[in-house]
C-alpha cells in the first residue's frame, strides 16, 4: 500500500460496449481523505468507472488503482481497500439489521467479537444503531441508505465508493447525508460520490470531476471548475431607479465586447450581462456607467453554482451534437 | 378487449418467445401422439379401442399440461405489480378491482384457451378414427379442461393477491394445486369400501379434483383407477365444484383488490428476547425455535452464505423446517400404521409406493423454489453485487446457497424414515429393497437440487427461473409417466421402460415393487442417468456461477 502519492488513480480509462464507448480516456488522481464528486447525466458513464474502480468492470484501456493495487489485477485486494455502496440497495427479505450487517462482516472475514464491536460501531457511526431489530425490507429509503453506508464501513476500508447516496432522500435525509460524508471524510477516509443533487456535492466535494457521454469534461476543485467551465462571468448592476435602464444598456452595449448578451429588468431596476472582461475592465465599465449619470447602487459579480458549470457543459455537448447533425445532412 | 389489463396480460405474454415456444411444442406433442397410433394399413378395428388408446393419452396429457402450466402465470401477477408498485397505480386509477381483476384473468385464461386450441386438431384427428363420442366425450373432456384452467387460474390469483414474493406465490400456488388435484384422493383411497361419515366426506372431496372425471371421460380403470374413478357423474360434480371454488376464489380475491392490500404498518422488529417473560415462555412453547428470538454472530466455522440463505427465507427458518419434518414423520408413521392394522387390503409394497411418491412428491414441490432462485434471487434484488464486493470466491457463495437447500432436503428425507423402519419390521425381507429405495430418494434429491439451480441460474429473475425449473422436474417426472399411463397400448414395454428410466420417481417405484411398476428394471440405467444429468448440471451450474462473478 502507497503511504504517499494519490490513493486512487486512474490513466487513460477507456470502456467499450461493442460500438458503445462508455468511457473514453478518462484519467483523474486523487489524494487521501479528499471527496471527489463525480457528476454527468444519466449514461455518462459515472457507474462504468465507479465499476471498474471497484473491481466489477474490466476496462478496454488504461489502468486504474487504488492504494497502489491494480484495480483489475488485484481485484480481490481491492475489496479490501474499498467499500462501495451501489444504487440499488440489494436487501435481503426477512433480515434484520443486525443480521444483515452480521453476514457481510462475516463474509468480510470478520472475526465474532470483533465482527459485534465493529457492528456497533458503524451503526453509531451512521446513526442506526436505534434500527438495529428492524426488518430490512421494511426500512425507508434514508434508513436503508445509512444501513448501506454502515456496510461499507464494516471492513474498515481506506476509500469509500457511493453511487447516488443522496438519490430519493428528503430534504432533512439530505442533510443528515452530508453530515455524515463529513464525518466519514474527517476519519481519514477518502470519498467519492456520485450524485444529481449538486447544490449538495458542491457543499461536501473538495475535488468535482464532471463527465458526459464517457468524456472527462472538466476535474478540480470547484474554483478550477468554474474558471475552466464558465469562460464569461454574469455581472448584474443594481440601479437606484428604473428610468436609467435605458441609459445603462446603450453604455453598457458600447463599453463590453461584441455579442454580449445584456438583459434589462425594468420593474426591479436591474441589468445583467455577460462578459469575459477582466477586473480591471470591469471597473473602467463601472466608472463609464457613472459618469454616464446613471445612478448604481450596486454592481457585482453573479456566483455561479455547480449546477450552472454542469448545465454549461451539457449544453456545450448539445450544440456540438447539433453542429455535427448539421454537418452530416446532405446540402 | 376494452380492458387495458387483458390487452396488456395476454399480448405480453404473446410477445415473449417463451410462449410461442410452449405452443408450437404443445400443438406438435398432440399431433405426434396422434400420428403415433395413425392407421398405416387399409384395415380398422370397429371397436375404436385404437382411438380409445390415442384418446386416452391425449386427455391425460392435456391435464397434465394444464395442470403444469396455467398456474405459473397467474399467480406471480399481482405479486409481481405489487412489489413493483404498478398495482398500487392501477388502485388509483378509474378501473374497478372488478375490472383489474378480469383483465387479470382473462389475460390468462386467453392464452391457456389458447394452447388447448393448439390441440384441437390432434382431439378432431382422435375424433375421425372413430370409436369416440363428440358430444359425451370429446366435448365433455374440453369442458372438464376449461374448468381445470379457470380453477388453477383463480387459485393462483387468489395466492398472488396474499403472497409477498413471487417464489412463495409460485411454490404455494403449485401446493395447492398438488392438493386439489392428487392428494384430495387419498382419503377415499384409504376409507373406500367403508361406510360412515367420514367415507361419504372422503368420496365427495375427491371431486376437488379434475382426476376422476377425467379418468371416467377415458374409460381407465385400470392401475391408478383403482377407488379414483366414480361410479358415474364425476365430470359433472367436478365441473359444479370446480366453477364454485373458482367463484369463490374471485369474490375472495376482488374482495382484496383495494387499498387495504397496501395498508400495513412497517414491522417494529419486535424481539423475544425485549419482551416480558411471560410472553418469552409461551412463544418458547410454541416454536421451539423462536423466529424472532435475536439471532447470535454467525460463526466463522459456518458458511456465512448458508447462514443468510435460511436467514432471508421465510420458508427457511428452522421452525418452519421443524413443522414439516413433524408432519412428514407423522404422515408416514400414519401409512404404516394404516396396513398393519389390517384394515386395508394393501400390503406393504403398496404403502412403499405411497410413500415414495408422496415424498418425491414434496422433493418436486419444493426443491425448485428453494434451489431455482438461488442466484437469481440475487441477480434481481441487487444482493449479487454486494456478494462480489466482498472476499467470498464463487465456490464459497454456490456451497453455501446449495448447502442450504441440502439440509432442508435431508431434514425432510429423514423425517420419513419411521415409515421405512416399521415396514422393514413388518417385513424383513424387504430390507434390501428400502435400501436402495433410500439410495434412490437421496440421489433424487440431489438430482432434483442440482438440475433445479442449474436451470434457475441462468436467469436473472426468480419468478422465470422457477417456473422453468418446475417445468423440467415435471416434465422428466410426470410426462414420462404419461408413456407408462399408455403401457400394453400404445406403448409397448420396452418402450415404457426406456421413457422410465430417465424418471427416478418410476425407478424408486420400481425398487419397491409397487404396482404397475414391477415389471421394469430401471437400474442401473436411471442411476447412469442421474449420475450424467447432475455432473453436466453441476459443470453449468459452477461455469454459470464463476462466470457471473468475474469483472465483466
Amino acid at each position: 500500500m502507497q503511504a504517499n502519492g494519490p490513493v486512487v488513480s486512474i490513466e487513460h480509462l477507456s470502456k467499450r460496449f461493442g460500438e458503445f464507448v462508455a468511457l473514453n480516456d478518462v484519467s483523474i488522481s486523487l489524494d487521501r481523505s479528499r471527496i471527489l464528486g463525480i457528476i454527468g447525466p444519466n449514461g455518462a458513464g459515472k457507474t462504468t468507472m465507479i465499476k471498474i474502480l471497484v473491481g466489477l468492470a474490466k476496462p478496454s484501456e488504461g489502468t486504474a488503482s487504488i492504494a497502489g493495487v491494480d484495480c483489475v489485477r488485484e481485484a480481490r485486494k481491492i475489496k479490501h481497500l474499498v467499500g462501495y455502496m451501489p444504487d440499488v440497495f440489494g436487501s435481503y427479505d426477512n433480515m434484520r439489521v443486525h443480521e444483515y450487517l452480521d453476514f457481510f462482516g462475516a463474509a468480510f472475514g470478520i472475526k465474532r467479537k470483533v465482527r459485534r464491536t465493529r457492528i456497533q460501531e458503524v451503526m453509531e457511526t451512521t446513526g442506526s444503531t436505534y434500527m438495529q431489530d428492524r426488518y430490512v425490507e421494511t426500512l425507508s429509503h434514508g434508513m436503508r441508505q445509512r444501513i448501506g453506508i454502515a456496510r461499507t464501513l464494516l471492513h474498515d476500508p481506506e476509500v469509500l465508493i457511493f453511487d447516488e447516496p443522496a438519490n430519493g432522500l428528503d430534504p432533512q435525509a439530505r442533510v443528515e447525508m452530508r453530515e455524515l460524508l463529513l464525518r466519514l471524510s474527517a476519519m481519514e477516509k477518502t470519498l467519492i460520490v456520485t450524485s444529481h443533487i449538486l447544490p449538495e456535492l458542491s457543499r461536501i466535494c473538495d475535488r468535482v470531476a464532471i463527465i458526459t457521454k464517457g468524456n472527462l469534461r472538466a476535474f478540480g476543485t470547484l474554483d478550477d471548475i468554474m474558471r475552466t467551465v464558465n469562460e464569461r462571468r454574469t455581472i448584474e448592476v443594481q440601479l437606484v431607479s428604473g428610468e436609467d435602464i435605458e441609459s445603462a444598456q446603450s453604455i453598457l452595449e458600447k463599453c463590453t465586447e461584441d455579442g454580449t448578451e445584456i438583459t434589462a429588468s425594468p420593474s426591479e431596476a436591474m441589468v445583467r450581462f455577460a462578459t469575459s472582461q477582466s477586473e480591471l475592465e470591469l471597473s473602467e465599465t463601472l466608472k463609464k456607467l457613472v459618469n454616464g449619470n446613471v445612478a448604481v447602487s450596486q454592481f457585482r459579480e453573479l456566483q455561479s453554482s455547480l449546477e450552472d458549470a454542469f448545465l454549461s457543459v451539457t449544453k456545450g455537448d448539445e450544440t456540438a451534437e447539433e453542429a455535427d447533425q448539421q454537418t452530416e445532412e446532405p446540402s | 378487449m376494452n380492458n387495458p389489463i387483458i390487452r396488456r396480460e395476454l399480448f405480453g405474454i404473446l410477445q415473449s418467445r417463451r410462449a410461442l415456444a410452449l405452443q408450437v411444442a404443445i400443438a406438435t406433442t398432440f399431433a405426434f401422439l396422434v400420428v403415433l397410433r395413425w392407421p398405416t394399413d387399409a384395415t380398422i378395428g370397429i371397436g375404436g379401442s385404437q382411438s380409445q388408446e390415442v384418446f386416452r393419452l391425449f386427455g391425460y396429457g392435456l391435464l397434465a399440461t394444464v395442470i403444469l402450466l396455467v398456474p405459473a402465470f397467474p399467480a406471480t401477477t399481482i405479486v409481481r405489480e405489487k412489489r413493483s408498485g404498478t398495482l398500487a397505480l392501477l388502485l388509483n386509477s378509474p378501473m374497478s378491482p372488478v375490472a383489474i381483476y378480469f383483465g387479470k384473468l382473462f389475460g390468462v385464461l386467453g392464452f391457456a384457451l389458447m394452447l388447448l386450441g393448439m390441440t384441437l386438431p390432434a382431439a378432431a384427428a382422435c375424433y375421425a378414427m372413430g370409436g369416440i363420442s363428440f358430444q359425451q366425450e370429446v366435448l365433455v373432456l374440453f369442458a372438464v379442461l376449461i374448468v381445470v384452467v379457470v380453477q388453477c387460474a383463480t387459485l393462483g390469483l387468489l395466492v398472488s393477491s396474499f403472497a409477498g414474493t413471487t417464489d412463495s406465490a409460485l411454490r404455494i400456488t403449485y401446493g395447492l394445486v398438488l392438493l386439489c388435484t392428487v392428494i384430495v384422493l387419498g382419503p377415499h383411497l384409504f376409507l373406500q369400501g367403508q361406510d360412515g361419515i367420514l367415507a361419504t366426506a372422503a368420496a365427495r372431496l375427491r371431486h376437488l379434483s379434475p382426476i376422476p372425471a377425467v379418468m371416467e371421460l377415458l374409460r381407465h380403470s385400470g392401475i391408478g383407477g383403482e377407488g379414483i374413478v366414480a361410479a358415474s357423474g364425476a365430470p359433472a360434480r367436478y365441473i359444479t365444484i370446480g366453477l364454485g371454488t373458482s367463484i369463490l376464489s374471485m369474490a375472495v380475491t376482488i374482495s382484496r383488490l383495494n387499498s387495504s392490500i397496501f395498508d400495513r404498518s412497517r414491522s417494529q422488529g419486535l424481539i423475544t428476547d425485549d419482551r416480558e417473560l411471560s410472553t418469552r415462555v409461551v412463544r418458547r412453547a410454541v416454536f421451539l425455535v423462536d423466529p424472532q428470538r435475536r439471532k447470535s454472530s454467525i460463526s466463522w466455522l459456518t458458511n456465512p452464505v448458508m447462514v443468510k440463505e435460511f436467514r432471508c427465507r421465510r420458508f427457511g427458518r428452522i421452525h418452519w423446517l421443524l413443522r414439516m419434518v413433524a408432519a412428514c414423520a407423522v404422515l408416514s408413521l400414519l401409512l404404516s400404521i394404516a396396513s398393519t392394522t389390517g384394515t386395508m387390503d394393501w400390503d406393504v409394497e403398496t404403502i412403499g409406493g405411497i410413500l415414495v411418491v408422496l415424498q418425491v412428491g414434496l422433493i418436486v414441490l419444493l426443491t425448485p423454489s428453494l434451489a431455482a432462485g438461488l442466484i437469481s434471487t440475487e441477480q434481481e434484488s441487487g444482493g449479487w453485487q454486494l456478494l462480489q464486493m466482498t472476499p467470498l470466491t464463487a465456490n464459497k457463495i454456490l456451497r453455501g446457497k446449495l448447502m442450504s437447500v441440502v439440509w432442508t432436503l435431508i431434514l425432510i428425507l429423514f423425517a420419513t424414515l419411521p415409515g421405512y423402519a416399521v415396514m422393514m419390521y413388518i417385513d424383513p425381507k424387504m430390507k434390501l429393497q428400502i435400501q436402495r429405495v433410500l439410495i434412490c430418494l437421496v440421489s433424487t434429491a440431489g438430482f432434483s437440487l442440482i438440475v433445479s439451480a442449474a436451470v434457475g441460474c441462468f436467469f436473472k429473475r426468480t419468478a422465470p427461473a422457477i417456473i422453468t425449473s418446475y417445468l423440467v422436474l415435471f416434465a422428466i417426472y410426470a410426462l414420462t409417466l404419461l408413456i407408462w399411463l399408455g403401457r400394453d397400448a400404445p406403448f409397448g414395454h420396452s418402450a415404457v421402460e426406456t421413457a422410465l428410466k430417465i424418471n427416478p420417481l418410476a425407478t424408486t417405484l420400481s425398487v419397491i415393487k409397487a404396482p404397475g411398476f414391477e415389471s421394469y428394471e430401471l437400474l442401473p440405467a436411471n442411476w447412469w442417468f442421474m449420475g450424467i444429468a447432475s455432473a453436466s448440471s453441476a459443470i453449468l451450474l459452477i461455469t454459470q456461477t464463476w462466470r457471473l462473478m468475474r469483472p465483466r
